[in-house]
């Protein structure tokens, strides 16, 4: 039997075509690749292509090439790069995906249909929408960093981090946009061409599988995503507490987010749903400039205070829900699982409106530093 | 089941045929001429001019040894001593003599190195034993240090060996058996077992592939190997040799054989199984924490030696979508202007450092260190350099290297550097894929292999799950108080209750 | 002279079957019950594992689980039945037996069948790996070398005895560990909100589902053929059986479960092959694209299906002419899945045919035949009366 296995392993070399063999050597690697909508509803994609020339010791200089091409969908403008560049355009190991605001104001899915698709394409990218053009945040040239896909990605990361977005990357979306009842929110990104800088600008609410042209500022973004029960390493809120300071700075009181948890209950009485949303924290004080935390009192002030302004800002973020009928919360899809008839007759479209969403949240002051 | 009985009904066959010839033993009568007894010998062993042949009592009696074989001193001792004082007689009489009328059997004892006495007028020859003994000293073997432990070794003498395994195991079961092997070398070699332990089906099976073999010359154990092994197209050494007579006596205490030739200083020791090339006696010497944690070091060692070139190729060559993010540039970065394929490269790396090896070793001790620091260093900086291989690529081939000398067995490392190369080519041409299939065929073939009857990849398949106790792992002695099951041992149990003591212990304290 | 001594042996052994047993006889080498067990895993869990969630989610949507339950039970019910027709007969396997029990002619007649139901299901597993591979890793590589490649590492293994075959299959499922703690890392992105409302498909659907699911269990007629080479009383024995179905049962379970929650029921209707896909999104610090590496993983365990099928065609086609030994009816065999393995075209509407057909023939020569003989043998009242009569 043994010389059944040479015979194979020498049939194998005489026969080795490498059918199958695409050298990473010759690849252009695309970390970053942004889509805009074009006037003409054609695609615009732009790639940015780092190549790192060899120096003698360890990994040298690094250049960048940032490419766009036009055309009529995404694999199409693939391949008119691949006709300006050397080598072949591989985008398996792309990082960050940016989307413009027009195109993800259309349907998201039909552009990134040919990354659902292909075997090779990395679905663990991170996907953001940029205010005005995607090709902009891609061309901006940024001195202190090397490249924009470490930008770009240390951004979204650290974005995910701190509580601010959900750290959505593509696979992820791809459920939340066939899942009726449930939508989602993605990372949303300015330019700051002034600064030379790409900003973090809160979240951008998705229905269904579009942008509703609203966003959650960056601090409703951190309420959402613990109301949602999706803290990151990280959150921080940063409140005004009091009137009375002698300089401004003296009314804020920032918390950190030690432990929070979230609880959705959802319940219906005819046709009419009700959501409870409760929220459970345990914070620190990490910063009251007006200092004297010295007494119970004190502290129970502050934090009677802090429930209030959450509280209303949860008010404001199911408002913004509401208006925009971005289901991030999931409330359709838990009315469709636990009461099928109510889902029936509900209008689909604009289902949120009625939906009467009860927040309560609770803290516990568990800290205050190191100082009263 | 046919193949069992495959082997089953060659190993008859082979002792019909072994038992023919063994039964012609030649006989030759002595004849009562002193002269023709002479006359016969020196005609037989040719004339040879190393043959003495010393006449004494005035031509009535003579004294016939190899000069290069008999030790003056004993000859002296033995018996001029008593020429000397003039008691012919009592020579034929001496205690150490041994008689016999067949000049065959005088011959072959000549060429052993005795003595041989013949008188005027007697049929009785007398075989005196006078070998000199020319022996390398008990040496720690080069090639199986160890830190803790015996720092004996063997040695060419082949009654040396079995003096070093009888002093280490005093019982009366330790059985040792002779064969003469080699028509024209007259090979002395030795089986050795614990009659007992050892499945007496495996002794007769070894006895039988013994009796076949029908070369003209056994220089060593080696050679003995590939006459009696089981599948000699496998890769895999079927057969453990080691130089360390600790080895060898726990090798018999598990129920094995030792096979061992006359000069030569190693021993074979089979049945034997893949993993067992992964012991050495430092595991035991050492704490058992830290003799699992290299074992498992040792048996990581295995897959890196194995696979890891594969590996790299798969993904530099099919699947560079495995490497993480933050590795995917650099590695980009250092592949980038290489010229050649990345299949191309390894097989040169892989064939300089196999290069290297086998120069360092033809090469005498101080010149091959130096040939080790400039192919070593200089070729693997120069190579990255001039552009012709990646850094990474050295660092693998160089890893994989390591990686093989970890295996404390010479054999099975130079197979681990062998088993390499199809899966360099398996990688290069299907990936993944085909790394795949390439393990599966060894690991196949490792499942398939029997050594002497059990099988090689025990006790991992057929999995044997308390045998894995000291495998992959090597838990505390007094756990493994079964023998593995492998070699079949007779007596399975090796060790009864021995910390009884701590509950006693603790009952006193408790008083 | 040998084959005497196993018909001797093997009743008053049934029950000594501790470790010392094994000793005397080396030469009559039988499988333990766990190699039993793997045997029977290693051959039901192959090419269908990857897809199985997409096509119950298919018939029943996201009752699919129940559906996949509910196939569990019959099957469960329907290896009762098998063991009572292999009990029968302690010493002789399916293809001894039929004829026995069918006479001669027919028996051959059903011989042949299975044979050639072997050599259909081998093929069709070939087929689906060679297109799974090639949609996902190696889309230029020629179909021919995927399919020898496998067919020689499946000859590799079966054209030596049953044990070392057990052995292989033992060692092998070392790698569903490895496939169960990566699907447990899914895990943290599931929704368990995508199961409800539970139920709600309609009872219809739910059935149509367990088609599905039945479908994956198929590989159990193996028991039919091992069953005589393993050590144990028939009790210990169905006890074996019924964990090694219960195993697969919740190893399908399992990844049943992880794609419909990960998923969710809109998206599955895309996604072909889920558990592959989903393991696509996740990166770790030392490896990205997981997926990879199942892929390569699973190739093994088809390998494993691929050879039981291909070890039973060649046990049938010596029988069937009575041979001595099996190797030239293996490579016979092989010959005619390289054929067989061609037929369909690369068209996904003839595999989808071809596939249906086969599994079809799936319920005739797992679940009705064996029945049919067992009633058979209940009506003739054929037993094999201990060591009376051996082969």
């Amino acid at each position: 039997m043994l010389k059944k296995g040479w015979l194979v392993i020498i049939c194998i070399i005489l026969l080795t075509g490498c059918w199958d063999q695409r050298n990473f050597k010759n690849v252009k690697l695309v970390l970053t690749a942004g889509f805009d909508l074009m006037e003409d509803g054609q695609i615009n994609t732009t790639v940015s292509l780092p190549t790192i020339l060899r120096s003698s010791d360890g990994a040298g200089q690094e250049r960048i090439q940032v490419v766009s091409a036009i055309g009529r969908t995404p694999r199409d403008t693939r391949d008119k790069i691949d006709r300006k560049i050397s080598n072949s355009f591989a985008a398996s190991k792309l990082e960050v995906l940016l989307v413009g605001e027009e195109l993800a104001k259309q349907d998201l899915y039909p552009p990134l249909d040919v990354f659902y698709r292909d075997p090779r394409s990395n679905l663990n990218a991170k996907i953001a929408v940029v205010k005005g053009e995607a090709s902009e945040a891609i061309r901006l040239k940024i001195e202190q960093e090397s490249r924009i896909s470490k930008y770009l990605g240390g951004l979204l990361q650290a974005m995910e981090n701190t509580t601010h977005s959900p750290g959505e990357n593509l696979q992820l979306i791809c459920a939340e946009m066939f899942e009726p009842g449930q939508d989602f929110v993605l990372p949303l990104l300015r330019v700051n061409e002034e600064a030379s800088l790409i900003e973090y600008d809160g979240l951008a609410l998705f229905n269904e599988r579009s942008y509703t042209g609203k966003d959650l500022d960056q601090e409703e973004a951190v309420l959402m995503m613990l109301l949602n029960g999706q803290k990151g390493k990280t959150a921080r809120m940063t409140f005004k507490v009091r009137e009375d300071g002698k300089q401004r700075i003296m009314n804020y009181a920032t918390i950190h987010v030690y432990r929070s948890n979230s609880r959705i209950n959802v319940t219906t009485s005819g046709s009419n749903v009700t959501a409870d949303i409760k929220l459970h924290m345990r914070v620190d004080v990490i910063e009251y400039p007006k200092n004297h935390l010295e007494t119970v009192k004190e502290v129970k002030k502050i934090k009677k205070e802090l429930k209030k302004q959450l509280t209303q800002k949860s008010e404001e973020i199911f408002a913004k829900l509401k208006d925009t009928n971005s289901d991030v919360f999931g409330i359709g899809r838990r009315v469709a699982a636990y009461y099928p008839d109510v889902w029936k007759q509900l209008d689909k479209k604009n289902y949120l409106e009625n939906v009467t969403f009860n927040p309560d949240i609770e803290i516990v002051i568990q800290q205050h530093g190191i100082i009263n | 089941m046919g193949f069992f009985r495959k082997i089953f009904q060659t190993g008859e066959g082979q002792q019909e045929k072994a038992s023919g010839p063994s039964v012609k033993e030649p006989q030759q009568p002595s004849f009562l001429k002193l002269s023709a007894n002479i006359d016969y010998l020196t005609k037989a062993l040719k004339n040879s001019s190393d043959l003495k042949v010393r006449i004494l009592n005035d031509g009535k009696a003579a004294l016939l040894y190899y000069e290069s074989l008999a030790d003056q001193e004993k000859l002296q001792k033995k018996i001029f001593s008593q020429i000397e004082s003039g008691r012919w007689e009592e020579v034929l009489d001496l205690p150490h003599g041994k008689h016999t009328e067949n000049l065959e059997e005088a011959l072959k004892t000549l060429l052993t190195g005795h003595a041989v006495y013949v008188q005027e007028g007697s049929t009785t020859l007398t075989q005196f034993e006078v070998t000199s003994q020319f022996n390398r000293s008990v040496e720690e073997p080069i090639n199986e240090r160890v830190v803790r432990g015996s720092h004996e070794g063997f040695v060419e003498n082949v009654m040396i060996n079995i003096n070093l395994i009888r002093k280490r195991l005093m019982h009366r079961d330790l059985t040792f058996q002779y064969f003469r092997v080699g028509k024209k070398t007259n090979t002395n070699i030795v089986l050795a077992f614990m009659d007992g332990i050892a499945d007496p089906n495996i002794i007769e099976q070894v006895t039988n592939r013994i009796k076949s073999v029908t070369s003209d010359a056994i220089f060593s154990p080696g050679y003995m190997e590939e006459f009696i092994e089981d599948a000699p197209f496998s890769p895999f050494p079927q057969m453990m040799s080691t130089e360390r007579p600790d080895r060898a006596v726990a090798n018999l205490m598990d129920g094995r054989v030792l096979l061992m030739a006359e000069g030569s200083p190693t021993a074979l020791v089979l049945p034997v199984t893949f993993f067992m090339f992964y012991q050495s006696p430092d595991d035991y010497n050492s704490r058992w924490i830290s003799g699992t944690f290299i074992r498992l070091i040792r048996l990581m060692s295995f897959i890196i030696a194995i696979g890891l070139p594969a590996f790299y190729i798969a993904i530099i060559g099919f699947h560079y979508e495995v490497l993480p993010d933050d590795l995917i540039l650099p590695v980009k970065g250092s592949i980038n202007e290489i010229a050649y394929p990345p299949i191309v490269e390894a097989l040169i790396m892989v064939i300089i450092v196999e290069l290297i090896r086998e120069s360092g070793i033809r090469l005498p001790q101080p010149i091959g260190q130096t040939i080790g620091i400039v192919g070593g260093l200089v070729i693997g900086d120069a190579v990255v350099q001039a552009g012709l291989i990646s850094n990474l690529m050295v660092i693998v081939v160089a890893l994989t290297a390591i990686a093989s000398f970890v295996v404390p067995s010479y054999e099975l490392s130079t197979t681990l550097r062998i088993l390499t190369f199809p899966l360099i080519f398996f990688a290069g041409t299907l990936g993944f894929v085909g790394i795949v299939f390439g393990m599966l065929f060894i690991l196949i073939h490792l499942c398939k292999l029997e050594s002497f009857g059990t099988p090689y990849f025990a006790p991992v398949a057929p999995l044997r799950i308390k045998d894995l106790k000291d495998t992959f792992v090597r838990l505390p002695l007094f756990w493994l108080d079964k023998r593995p099951k492998d070699a079949k041992p007779v007596k399975s149990k090796a060790i009864g209750e021995s910390r009884e003591w701590t509950k006693i212990e603790r009952q006193q304290k408790r008083k | 002279m040998k084959d005497s001594r196993r018909g001797n042996n093997s009743q008053p052994r049934t029950n000594t079957s501790r470790p010392n047993g094994n000793q005397k006889n080396q030469k009559k080498q039988k499988l333990s019950r766990r190699q039993f067990f793997f045997v029977i895993i290693q051959t039901q869990i192959g090419v269908g594992i990857l897809s199985l969630p997409y096509d119950l989610h298919k018939a029943a949507g996201k009752d699919g689980w129940i559906s996949l339950i509910g196939a569990g039970l019959v099957i469960a019910v329907l290896l009762i039945l098998i063991w009572l027709l292999a009990k029968r007969f302690p010493d002789k396997h399916l293809f001894d037996y039929i004829g026995i029990l069918l006479g001669k002619f027919l028996g051959k007649c059903v011989s042949l069948m299975y044979s050639v139901y072997f050599i259909f299901v081998a093929s069709l597993v070939l087929i689906l790996y060679v297109r799974m591979i090639n949609i996902w890793i190696l889309p230029l590589t020629p179909r021919s070398v995927l399919i020898v490649l496998m067919i020689l590492a499946g000859l590799y293994i079966a054209s030596s005895s049953i044990t070392v075959l057990a052995r292989v299959y033992t060692i092998l499922s070392v790698l569903l560990v490895f496939l169960i703690i990566g699907f447990s890392y899914v895990l943290r992105e599931i929704q368990l909100i995508y199961l409800f409302p539970i139920g709600t498909e309609g009872i219809m659907k739910i059935l149509q589902g367990m088609n599905a699911g039945a479908i994956s269990f198929l590989g159990f007629v193996v028991i039919l053929l091992v069953y005589p080479v393993v050590k144990g009383t028939d009790k210990e024995k169905l006890w074996t059986i019924m964990t090694a179905h219960g195993f697969v049962l919740f190893f399908y379970l399992f990844t049943v479960f992880i794609s419909f929650t990960f998923f969710g029921s809109e998206e599955l209707k895309l996604v072909p092959a889920p558990l592959l896909y989903m393991l696509k999104a996740f990166e770790f610090t030392v490896v990205s694209r997981i997926d990879l590496f199942f892929l390569s993983i699973w190739i093994v365990s088809v390998t494993t299906s691929f050879t039981s099928y291909l070890y039973m065609s060649g046990i049938g086609f010596s029988s069937l002419f009575n041979a001595k030994r099996q190797l030239p009816a293996l490579i016979v065999s092989a010959f005619l899945i390289l054929f067989v393995t061609f037929l369909p075209g690369n068209e996904e509407e003839s595999i989808i045919k071809f596939s249906t057909w086969i599994s079809r023939g799936g319920y005739l020569f797992s679940g009705i035949l064996p029945i049919f003989i067992l009633i058979i043998a209940w009506v003739r009242k054929k037993k094999e009366q201990g060591s009376e009569s051996s082969c």
